[in-house]
């Protein structure tokens, strides 16, 4: 984009301290999530932001993209475990955000508007984060249903059973059928959704909610439930899941990746929608995700040379977002707006939002050249 | 190559950062343009036209270990050593072989205390060592002129190869041949003289691909295509009209060069390609070969007590990466040595080796070698076992500098070793 630099602070990977006593940990930007998750959990603490990339996303990088994951139906997102920051701004200028403590009411809350910012506003040098105690244990139980609508109705009787699972995962026929060969599962021939549903918390308590899910399952029309409470288990269980990402080219190989928030009572309504409007933009659309948050990977899968076809594709995108918007949702739950969606920041924020936003913008990087073109539209720049 | 090749390649890296986790490289340089994203995305950005630095790609790809473990890590299965192998190739015929190859033969300063076949040449028995090479074996792409940087081992050159020390009637004709490969030719003859010997227990007969060319790998990761193409050519020509069915390879990468790299080489619609795949069909390791045989069971009797434990098996990169033969090369030990033998800690960890990377950044490749084998003994090993020559030739080296009494061998002499020993 118009030339530039890309600054990588992936050198500044160090962990400077895991405080146990006040269960605080400070890191520079660079470490790597997964890293920060397992020293954590080797003192029996617990850094719940669990991005699918995890193994190779850092800390710096989850910050400004305020990255969930799929446990943020129980535990939330990034946003939820930053209580501190150093930060550069714009100007070159070094600030020092938030609070080490639980609490903290000194001036406006700059902590949390740099988180998600996109390193429009500053540049993350310094975090304190929250880490809180490593569940007991945890229980996985895969459902398949024969469709959408008893799945996500599942999803709303799951949470009416005053369970939170700390992971509700929501896979499509088409997403179930990309997998359906390599997952290593044995998968029913008529399932045309599946649910990845987990509990963690005390042992005792575990198996009793476990017990409670598969019932709420069952009642929804699951035509089979399986578990498994062990860590290879519940793994072989997880494949399911995690083979779908890669898989997603046998569809087409261009993937036009949204992911909508809805509440869930609404994915009942989201997802016959998004159903109904892949047959009428003859499109591929596979659509999975964190189900018990509301938020939906939908995934336009085309060809990539075949302009018509993208045209189709952009304006279902945009039916998507208005659709979404209408039913009380957010168009983005974690991968931000960066380029492709500035278009569509007005529609959600409205003009008046987004000129706040600007303001904000300027206070930070006056000269405007901290990730130039992203979030606002900006002449010049091609938002596809 | 053109760019729509490459075009094909790189198309399916959706540029996630999987290949980070795993690459050997990565934990030396903490650079993106050492992980196979940053090199894919320099690889598109110069076919497509939009970077046409080509110094800097050619560097680029140049630091690489070619280990793979990227490319079998990767959800897209993106053919990532395809595309360093095929990019240097482009690079060095449009900028020429990088400087680094072509180097002054320089003084050798032997270091003291490195015994066994690991031993410090000096600088007379290096010109013998060089000038000894055929000429047109792949080895002096593994032993440059650029070889002679001091604190390096190197083995000493042996008075025969092991084919020249093969009577002329020997060896014609049998069931199988035998593709010793350059190193275990010239270097280590004795290896090849233990695949040999171990396979003449276990088949009729057997017969040795004699003025064998180079497999030609070293020459293709130099980006010299010309000689490679020459190498795998004569190679398929001369085996596609040798009648034994199988051909049985002590090194895991001269393995790989015939199995997958070839491949490249001769694409289809290539007039080879159709006689290639089936000589890479007809390709085996010695493990998995000796395991069909089974000769082993002969061996009852496993000795028992004195090495408990202390035997391991290193993964080759290619091996047991790519060809999935890790496996047997361990039932094989376990087979070889009883008791001995016990799970090598950090058996998949790269011995940094990497061909040409060797003589390119030898220190990083040292550092990461000598990692290797300090966390191999750290967990009671005392011999690595293994079968690949230029996982031999980095572990030799590397143990002599770090911890002389660590022994690197090839599977094949172990189980030369029980036989002789019944």
């Amino acid at each position: 984009m118009r030339g530039g630099l890309v600054l990588s602070t992936e050198r500044m990977d160090r962990i400077l301290s895991i405080d146990e006593e006040n269960l605080v940990a400070v890191v520079e930007p660079g470490v790597v999530t997964e890293t920060l998750k397992t020293e954590a959990r080797k003192r029996g603490l617990f850094y719940p932001p669990d991005p699918a990339s995890l193994k190779f996303c850092t800390i710096g990088g989850n910050i400004a993209e305020c990255a969930g994951g799929m446990c943020a139906v129980k535990y939330g997102v990034t946003r939820d475990y930053v209580r501190g920051l150093e930060v550069v701004l714009g100007t070159g200028e070094f600030v020092r955000t938030g609070v080490s403590t639980v609490k903290g009411v000194v001036g406006y809350d700059l902590t949390r508007l740099l988180v998600g910012s996109e390193g429009t506003l500053g540049i993350v040098t310094k975090a304190v984060l929250k880490l809180i105690p490593l569940p007991e244990a945890a229980a996985t139980i895969l459902s398949f249903f024969r469709n959408n609508h008893d799945g996500s109705k599942a999803v709303v009787g799951i949470f009416g059973e005053r369970i939170t699972p700390c992971a509700l995962e929501l896979m499509d026929r088409t997403a179930i059928d990309c997998v359906r060969e390599n997952a290593g599962l044995s998968i029913p021939e008529d399932a045309g959704c599946a649910l990845l549903i987990e509990v963690d918390g005390p042992k005792q308590s575990v198996t009793g909610e476990a017990d409670r899910v598969e019932q709420a399952c069952r009642k929804y029309g699951a035509i089979e439930v399986g578990r498994a409470a062990d860590v290879e288990g519940r793994e072989r269980l997880w494949t399911l899941r995690r083979s779908i990402s890669p898989a997603l080219r046998r569809v087409n190989p261009v993937k036009i990746n949204e992911d909508i928030v809805v509440p869930r009572s609404r994915l009942p309504e989201m997802l016959a929608f998004l159903g109904d409007l892949a047959s009428r933009k003859r499109l591929k659309i596979v659509n999975f995700g964190h189900a018990g948050d509301g938020n939906i990977h939908v995934n336009l899968m085309i060809s990539g040379t075949d302009e018509e076809e993208r045209i189709r594709a952009d304006e279902a995108v945009a039916e998507v977002f208005r659709k979404t918007i209408s039913l009380g949702g957010t168009i983005s739950g974690e991968h931000g707006i960066g380029i492709a969606k500035a278009p569509f920041l007005e529609m959600e924020v409205g003009p008046l939002g987004v000129s706040v936003m600007k303001r904000l913008k300027g206070c930070f990087d006056p000269n405007g050249i901290l990730n130039p073109g992203k979030i606002f539209v900006e002449e010049g720049v091609v938002n596809r | 190559m053109k760019g729509e090749d490459f075009t094909t390649l790189t198309a399916a890296c959706a540029k996630c950062g999987m290949c980070r986790t795993v690459c050997t490289l990565y934990p030396e340089r903490k650079a993106e343009i050492s992980v196979a994203r940053g090199k894919v995305t320099l690889v598109e950005a110069a076919y497509s036209g939009r970077d046409g630095n080509a110094e800097a790609l050619q560097e680029a790809l140049s630091d690489c270990l070619l280990c793979g473990k990227c490319e079998r890590e990767c959800p897209n299965e993106v053919a990532v050593e395809e595309i360093i192998m095929k990019g240097r190739a482009d690079l060095a015929e449009k900028l020429g072989i990088p400087a680094w190859k072509q180097v002054v033969f320089g003084k050798v300063m032997p270091s003291a205390g490195v015994k066994d076949a690991a031993r410090t040449a000096a600088a007379a028995s290096q010109k013998l060592f060089l000038r000894k090479m055929p000429t047109e074996s792949g080895l002096h792409y593994r032993f440059p002129s650029a070889f002679g940087l001091s604190g390096r081992t190197v083995p000493a050159l042996p008075g025969k190869s092991f084919l020249g020390s093969l009577p002329p009637g020997e060896a014609v004709r049998g069931e199988v041949i035998l593709f010793v490969g350059c190193v275990f030719d010239h270097v280590f003859p004795q290896v090849g003289r233990a695949a040999y010997e171990t396979l003449r227990l276990s088949v009729k007969g057997i017969s040795v691909f004699r003025d064998a060319p180079c497999c030609g790998l070293p020459a293709l990761v130099s980006g010299d295509r010309p000689s490679a193409l020459r190498c795998v050519e004569e190679n398929v020509r001369r085996l596609s009209d040798a009648s034994p069915e199988r051909i049985v390879f002590p090194c895991g990468s001269c393995l790989v060069m015939f199995r997958r790299n070839m491949l490249f080489l001769l694409p289809s619609g290539h007039p080879l390609h159709g006689e290639a795949v089936r000589v890479a069909d007809r390709c085996v390791d010695y493990a998995s070969f000796l395991l069909e045989t089974d000769v082993l069971s002969r061996l009852s009797d496993r000795p028992k007590g004195e090495w408990a434990g202390q035997v391991g098996y290193h993964d080759p990169c290619h091996l047991s990466g790519t060809l999935g033969k890790g496996p047997e090369g361990r039932e094989v030990l376990r087979r070889t040595v009883g008791d001995s033998y016990s799970e090598l800690r950090g058996a998949e960890l790269c011995c940094g080796y990497g061909g040409t990377f060797n003589i390119r950044d030898y220190p990083t490749s040292a550092k990461i070698g000598q990692n290797k084998v300090s966390v191999a003994a750290g967990g009671g090993t005392a011999v690595i076992a293994t079968a690949c020559s230029g996982c031999i030739l980095q572990m030799r080296d590397m143990a002599a500098r770090t911890d002389p009494s660590l022994r690197v061998v090839h599977i094949a002499e172990l189980v030369s070793q029980a036989f002789s020993s019944r």
